[in-house]
């Protein structure tokens, strides 16, 4: 093939920007929601905000076809377990989005019953204020996630787990 | 029968049961012997009282009271519209007394959540196990001496790691 042929067609980049290119431009939202921020997750797939703009619109609601968790509500002591059990389910590379108060901090229940942010127990990588967040706020923070996709280094991960 | 009547009537016959009557605004509460519930409230049925509207308890800890646990029944009676409020005193040492599920299905799961939360005994339940908190949490959170904070019941989990990621993540 002549050089010229190969100019506008071919792009050449490095293995790592391939690959966040694809993963943060193809998050699956796995949506773990137990209070209103789950109400107030639903209107971000909706029209106005959309976020099929970014690549994330295929909600699945099994972990094993997900790689972003996004914990929408206020985890009581009894759902605990299950939201770990869920976390460990899903596949590598996996992140999280805390997604309002509760889910972050505890908010207003200040209570035996509450985990006090999820973050005590499972990794967490954008958190999103607000009770619950506006849409748009949910947005902004998957756009942060994407930032933090894009910047990652395969050299990161390991081939064995770490622990 | 008018509402005064009936406690009149339910008094005269179970003498050792009845503890007091009162009445607050404008609606009568029967205080009664926690062991004695089953019998006066099914003659409390029978009277009219067909509805069991509500099942809570109270901790009357620093409050007074004949003792420190009531299990609180409110009754309604859809004939006459009339409601009335029996509240069962159970001791703090031995915090049991009889189920009415076999009167009203609806106490079934109500007795099981005051179970669950101030730890009273409901003798002749189906099926008492605890309702909302986990299976083997231990104590009645809504007992006056349960700190409001818990037993560090909610820091008590495993921390989780991302297995295949490196510590520790930039910034």
């Amino acid at each position: 093939m002549h050089s010229d042929d190969i100019k506008p067609n071919v792009l050449t980049t490095t293995l790592e920007s391939a690959v966040n290119w694809g993963r943060k431009n193809s998050l699956w939202p796995m949506p773990f929601g137990t209070a209103c921020c789950g109400i107030e997750f639903m209107a971000v797939l909706a029209a106005r905000t959309d976020v099929s703009r970014f690549g994330a619109e295929a909600i699945r609601f099994s972990p094993r076809q997900s790689d972003l968790l996004i914990v929408a509500g206020r985890i009581s002591i009894k759902m605990m377990p299950v939201l770990i059990r869920i976390y460990e389910q899903m596949p590598e590379p996996k992140w999280v989005i805390s997604m309002g108060a509760c889910a972050s901090t505890g908010g207003v229940f200040d209570t035996y019953s509450v985990i006090q942010g999820v973050d005590q127990f499972i990794p967490v990588d954008v958190y999103v204020p607000g009770c619950p967040p506006r849409p748009e706020g949910v947005v902004e923070g998957l756009i942060k996630l994407q930032d933090l996709v894009g910047k990652e280094k395969l050299s990161d991960y390991s081939l064995t787990p770490t622990k | 029968m008018p509402t005064a009547t009936i406690l009149s009537k339910i008094k005269e016959r179970f003498p050792g049961a009845v503890l007091d009557i009162t009445e607050f605004a404008d609606e009568h509460i029967l205080h009664v012997q926690g062991q004695d519930i089953l019998l006066v409230l099914t003659e409390l049925k029978v009277d009219g009282f067909n509805f069991l509207a509500d099942l809570t308890a109270i901790d009357n800890l620093n409050l007074g009271g004949f003792e420190r646990f009531a299990v609180s029944y409110h009754l309604l009676s859809h004939k006459t519209t009339e409601r009335l409020t029996v509240k069962a005193y159970i001791p703090e040492e031995k915090p049991s007394l009889p189920s009415v599920e076999s009167l009203w299905k609806t106490a079934d799961w109500q007795e099981r959540e005051v179970f669950d939360l101030y730890g009273i005994k409901f003798e002749g339940h189906p099926n008492l196990i605890r309702i909302m908190n986990p299976d083997d949490f231990d104590g009645y959170p809504l007992r006056k001496d349960y700190p409001r904070l818990g037993r560090k019941e909610r820091s008590d989990f495993p921390v989780i790691k991302r297995p295949f990621k490196k510590e520790k993540r930039t910034e």
